[in-house]
């Protein structure tokens, strides 16, 4: 199994201290994401990984082999760079082919396989195209052509579609998730754009500004079931709220001052750690807008029921984005999907509304 | 009626007047630049006959023409091997100190260099620097004769023409995207054929520009190698300011010139042109 | 860099940096040393002295010679900076680029100078025009403008043309746009390409033996004069104090512009 391991890795930058004492598995064969604000680290480990820069301390292993002191190129990884770094003055060809060049293959076997490599990607009309006249599109599957004909261990991507338009990238990432899921490399994906890693990743793994890891699980674990109001907020948005835990028996509520007692589900934290479930302590409630039901009915039956006037709308489509003045200093966000093409209920500016969630749809957060 | 007339005579001076702004530069082209070349094109001809040019195809001079092409030659690739690595080292290894360092690289270049040339003389002489030190070693027993000789030649035009190979090769060096190095280690290169394959072919025109700039003064030069070569008459720039500056041989300076400038013409197409096969650029 | 050998790569560097600096500087190393030599150049060291630079001090010639070339240079780095800067305006002023104006002017710089310089005294001889301050002033405006006009026109090109367009859509007229936001954006080229002319003029000899006649004399002629007879350490001095003052514009140069680019 050739999991990338790194252990107790420590990376400093003109005496920034970025990364400090990173542990962090990465699964053979996964597609896994590493997501993070700007400037959190993400990208120093997959330099780090990639050979590019060297640790301060710490080891980094990919399966049994230390390759740690090893310089990039004789790393078995390789490398989608942001913005692709094709060699200008070779060809769609020659870029392809300049590992098997280096590596002294011959002739006839890079032909065959640069040709089998770039029919796969679509590319058989423009082999001897020069790089500058494709597309962005284009480009980057030459730069993943590139960097796959060696049949690496671990390929690395540095947020590669950050240059393109959303239409595209949405494109791309399918194309990128079928091609691991044929190549069954391991790929490690270093983005700061949500919506990329939840998408593409069969494990993901969020870093927060001070260069740390948050939390490692899968795209579902941590949208649904994060561990602070940082990953929450990150992965997409969210209603926080923060108030006291009371502890009775077996069950749980929070009060929130001002707006009520809700009552919430702590088996998995009960699971994880009992550290900071105690009575009376401050905790943070979060709830996803897309499990708010928003409605004039009056209804019973769900864990909160809570007044607000409509205070904006935003229509986009497939869903209307509400944000919902409750209380006198609470503003909640509401998704819905416009599941009908005339709404049978109109929600309007300045209307009075209920807001309803249920109980396991609460995820309580220690911060 | 007079409004418009007004906003007709603004428009017309409007553009006019970057347009006789734009005069002066084409103007003093054209009269003390272009005019000139002509008439050296002139003075070549003047009874429509070779009459002039015919003295200049006797062995003597062609030996010298030769000569004068093979130094040039030399001059630029060895400017060009001192210099590439040392700019290489200085843009990529240099750190903070890049642009201290270039300045102090270029800084001899900005005294008056000519008098280092006396400088040379007196190092590489009899009773000079290089041979008494290599006496007193016991490397040699009797003193070398470095100076008035090609070496001397090419040693002391290495020297001044440096610089005008350093700053082409050092902007385009500069701009180099250091990732290409990256990505071609990411894919199993080793630094050497990196080199050779992205970072040479890249700063091509660098280099290209650097070996004219250094080959075409050379090919005209005329102090140095009547200094330090020791025969006056050795190089082509010599024999044209010899006839040039002379009473009565004008046509004949003017003819030589012209001859020679075409054939540093030749020269400077079949490197070009060897170039770019070698590196299809 | 090297992967394989680390340290001898590092020695190597190391080495060739060393060699290509000194060899660099010998001459100038030789020259300081001698100027402190209390006998003429070039025989062994006698004692220290301070002799030649008094001496330096009186040797008008050599001073004239300084006057002539800073004047020849500043007029020539002013004539082809203020023709070259009104070609850009004009240049500006059209909608369209004319792409192969800076190409009319690479002629000055691949042409062997030795080449022109030949015309050009053809030309004064016809037209009779006497050699002197004027006719070398003419001649190194020539290489200025061969070296100003491709360097402003280029820098001008990679502007951002949408600077000039947002300035005119907030209501400059062409002069304004060009005097708040071309020209300030070109003057770091403006200036390094000036200094560079400057360095050009000053010690160009080529056409100053040329062009300038048998009376008037730059520092590179007085030089050559010098270098048949035989230099004086007054010379050395010089050379040395020249040295030191060039280094000191260096120092000063780089530590104001260590932020900004010139080329």
């Amino acid at each position: 199994m050739k999991d990338v391991i790194l252990r107790q890795v420590s990376k400093s930058y003109r005496g920034e201290q970025v990364l400090e004492k990173i542990n962090l598995t990465i699964p053979s064969g996964k597609f896994f994401a590493l997501l993070g604000p700007s400037g959190c680290g993400k990208t120093t480990i997959l330099r780090l990984i990639g050979g590019f820069e060297q640790v301060d301390a710490g080891t980094i292993f990919i399966g049994d082999t230390n390759i740690t002191d090893l310089p990039s190129n004789q790393r078995s990884v390789n490398t989608v760079f942001q913005n692709y770094a094709l060699f200008p003055h070779l060809n769609v060809f020659e870029n392809v082919a300049y590992s098997l060049r280096v590596r002294g293959v011959d002739e006839a076997t890079i032909k065959t396989r640069v040709m089998q490599l770039l029919k796969t990607f679509g590319l058989e009309r423009r082999v001897y195209a020069s790089v500058t006249e494709l597309s962005g599109g284009q480009q980057q599957r030459v730069a993943l052509a590139r960097a796959i004909i060696n049949e690496p261990a671990v390929l690395l991507l540095d947020e590669p579609l950050a240059a393109m338009d959303y239409r595209l990238r949405e494109k791309m990432l399918v194309e990128l998730i079928e091609l691991q899921d044929s190549l069954q490399t391991t790929f490690l994906y270093v983005t700061h754009d949500p919506f990329e890693a939840l998408t593409v990743a069969d494990q993901m793994a969020i870093m927060n500004a001070d260069g740390e890891i948050e939390q490692v699980g899968t795209p579902k674990e941590i949208y649904e079931f994060p561990v602070s109001a940082f990953v929450a907020k990150f992965v997409g948005p969210a209603n926080i709220l923060r108030g006291k835990l009371v502890l009775v028996d077996e069950t749980a509520q929070v009060i929130v001052p001002d707006l009520g007692m809700f009552p919430v589900d702590i088996v998995r934290q009960k699971e994880e750690n009992f550290g900071w479930l105690i009575n009376d302590r401050t905790v943070l409630l979060s709830i996803r807008p897309e499990k708010i039901l928003i409605t004039k009915r009056s209804l019973e039956g769900y864990a909160a029921k809570l007044e607000g006037i409509v205070h904006s709308i935003v229509y986009s489509g497939r869903s209307t984005e509400y944000i919902v003045r409750v209380g006198d200093s609470f503003t909640l966000r509401v998704f819905e999907q416009n599941e009908e093409h005339i709404a049978q209920e109109v929600i309007d500016y300045d209307d009075k509304v209920y807001l309803y969630w249920h109980q396991k749809n609460v995820v309580v957060l220690e911060r | 009626m007079n409004l418009l007339k007004k906003n007709v005579l603004k428009k017309i001076g409007d553009e006019a007047m970057p347009f006789a702004l734009g005069i002066p530069a084409f103007l003093w082209q054209i009269l003390f630049f272009y005019i000139p070349l002509l008439l050296v094109f002139i003075l070549s001809f003047p009874t429509f006959s070779w009459e002039y040019f015919t003295p200049f195809f006797a062995s003597e001079y062609v030996s010298v023409i030769v000569r004068t092409v093979l130094i040039a030659l030399s001059t630029a690739f060895f400017c060009l091997c001192i210099a590439y690595p040392i700019v290489y080292l200085i843009v990529f290894k240099g750190g903070r100190f890049k642009h201290m360092f270039f300045l102090f690289l270029l800084l001899p270049f900005l005294t008056t260099f000519l008098l280092h040339i006396y400088a040379w003389m007196f190092v590489l002489e009899r009773g000079g620097v290089i041979n008494v030190l290599l006496q007193s070693v016991g490397l040699i027993s009797e003193p070398l004769h470095l100076l008035n000789s090609s070496f001397a030649v090419i040693f002391v035009m290495v020297y001044c023409y440096l610089p005008f190979m350093i700053l082409p090769l050092y902007s385009s060096l500069e701009k180099f995207d250091k990732r290409f190095f990256e990505a071609s280690y990411d894919l199993g290169a080793t630094w050497w054929q990196t080199l050779w394959r992205v970072l040479i072919p890249l700063s091509f025109p660098g280099i290209r520009s650097g070996f004219f700039l250094v080959l075409v003064p050379a090919f005209g030069e005329f102090a140095i190698p009547e200094l330090v070569g020791g025969d006056k008459k050795m190089f082509v720039g010599s024999i044209i300011t010899h006839y040039t500056m002379g009473a009565q041989t004008a046509s004949l300076g003017a003819a030589f010139t012209l001859l020679t400038a075409f054939i540093l013409l030749i020269v400077v197409v079949a490197v070009y042109g060897i170039t770019v096969k070698i590196f299809k650029q | 860099m090297t992967e394989r050998f680390p340290l001898f790569s590092r020695c190597l560097s190391v080495f060739w940096v060393v060699m290509v600096y000194a060899f660099l500087y010998i001459p100038i190393i030789i020259f300081f040393i001698f100027s402190f030599n209390n006998a003429p150049f070039p025989a062994p060291w006698v004692g220290f002295t301070l002799h030649w630079y008094r001496a330096l001090v009186y040797e008008t010639d050599i001073w004239v010679a300084v006057g002539n070339s800073l004047m020849v240079a500043m007029s020539a780095v002013l004539l082809s900076s203020c023709m070259s800067i009104f070609l850009v305006f004009y240049a500006v002023s059209r909608s369209s680029k004319i792409k192969g104006l800076a190409a009319y002017f690479y002629g000055n710089l691949i042409v062997p100078e030795i080449v022109f310089a030949v015309g050009f005294l053809g030309l004064l001889t016809m037209l009779k025009v006497p050699l002197g301050f004027i006719t070398l002033v003419i001649a190194h405006t020539v290489l200025g403008l061969g070296y100003m006009v491709p360097i402003l026109y280029s820098r001008y090109c990679e502007l951002d043309y949408r600077l000039l367009e947002a300035a005119q859509d907030l209501g400059a007229t062409q002069l304004q746009a060009f005097f708040t936001v071309t020209h300030p954006l070109l003057k770091p080229s403006l200036l390094g390409a000036a200094l560079l002319v400057f360095i050009i003029s000053f010690d160009d000899f080529v056409l100053a033996y040329f062009c300038s006649g048998t009376t008037f004399q730059t520092l590179p002629l007085y030089i050559l004069s010098m270098l048949r007879v035989g230099v004086s350490p007054i010379v050395n001095a010089f050379s040395t104090l020249l040295l030191v003052l060039s280094g000191i514009l260096v120092i000063i140069y780089s530590s104001l512009t260590i932020r900004n680019r010139i080329f």
